[in-house]
């Protein structure tokens, strides 16, 4: 018999936002999760912060702006958002550069425990 | 139990597409369900009808359809991933007048809507990729 | 607890992220390039074995890349039957790629 009751889904982005389409696929399973009213949260790990830089323009590049994306989420009501600081620090981002403000820092361990709190893990 | 499958990977690169094949076939055989697989991203080069495996390789494509027909899962090619890739079936490529369709008539082709349907179904979802 | 499916080589930012996240209460399972960290002896192997996790390898893989007897005897070798009987004992899987 299925079980019909709603999952916590958990997708956690790893890659550059415009090196690979994984990247932008990874977001839009996030935000359809929330169109179906899935409880979603988004873990932004390794080069997966990049995804964080505000200024983000791509108009030559002819390929549509991650940024506006992430900063679209509000009004999907995609707000459980997280990201790993040690990947900060490794990229050299100050928390106050990266958007949206929104976003919960954590470290090692709160990412492990993290891991633990969603029925599923889409992992891109 | 039920699970869904994602598999972003084509057969062409990599082990994860063969080896997504043969965890569902040992899930049904251990009289598990399996509800959907979902191709997404270059996932979707497995349901590529015009595909041709060299002599000596598993003909990864064929496997897969032959797995859906003979186990009646529903093999899903995210449509957004897949008319990016060339991935089409006949009404896409009437709609977008292209020469041919081109997906394996054992796939069909729908949205995320499919994953995320997948994933509310499932007491396990298991990811291949790489 | 958490199955972790690595395939990436040692090298890889997915190798290195898994074994950061690791948990004794987790298993692992490497496939694909993931096999290579099974090396006895390597930098890898020793970091894998150091997490307390439970260790599976994936016989076709780790066959395919000439390690059935390189490999350290901390993990057990499974075949896809054994891939899915990981699956039913734990509820959620992380696939590191």
């Amino acid at each position: 018999m299925p079980t019909t009751e709603k999952k916590s889904l958990l997708v956690v982005v790893r890659r550059s936002p415009y090196g690979s389409s994984l990247a932008r696929t990874s977001l839009e399973v996030a935000l359809s999760g929330t169109t179906f009213e899935q409880d979603v949260g988004v873990l932004f790990m390794g080069d997966g912060v990049l995804h964080l830089l505000p200024g983000q323009d791509t108009g030559a590049l002819g390929v549509r702006n991650i940024a506006k994306l992430i900063a679209s989420f509000p009004l999907y009501e995609l707000d459980s958002l997280f990201a790993d600081e040690t990947a900060l620090r490794h990229h050299g981002i100050a928390q106050h550069q990266a958007l949206p403000q929104n976003i919960e820092w954590l470290d090692t361990g709160a990412i492990a425990e993290l891991l633990t709190r969603y029925d599923h893990i889409m992992s891109f | 139990m039920i699970y869904s499958l994602l598999v972003l990977s084509s057969p062409c690169s990599g082990q994860a597409c063969a080896t997504a094949l043969h965890f569902a076939q040992a899930v049904i055989h251990r009289g598990h369900q399996i509800h959907r697989v979902f191709f997404l991203d270059d996932g979707t080069l497995t349901g590529a009808a015009s595909m041709v495996s060299p002599q000596d390789e598993a003909d990864t494509v064929r496997q897969w359809a032959d797995f859906g027909v003979h186990q009646s899962v529903e093999l899903v090619l995210c449509v957004s991933s897949a008319l990016k890739r060339g991935m089409l079936d006949q009404s896409e490529a009437d709609r977008y007048e292209k020469a041919a369709a081109t997906v394996h008539p054992s796939f069909e082709i729908a949205g995320l809507g499919q994953l995320i349907d997948a994933s509310f179904t499932s007491d396990r979802l298991i990811t291949f990729g790489g | 607890m958490i199955l972790h499916t690595l395939n990436g080589a040692p090298d890889s930012t997915a190798f290195r992220d898994c074994i950061r996240l690791l948990q004794t209460s987790d298993a692992l399972l490497l496939m694909g390039d993931g096999v290579y960290a099974a090396l006895s002896e390597s930098c890898a192997c020793l970091a894998i074995k150091n997490t307390g996790a439970e260790l599976y390898l994936l016989q076709p893989d780790t066959a395919a890349a000439g390690l059935l007897t390189l490999v350290d005897s901390a993990f057990t070798i499974v075949d896809y039957q054994g891939f899915a009987a990981l699956t039913e004992r734990y509820t959620t899987q992380q696939a590191w790629f």
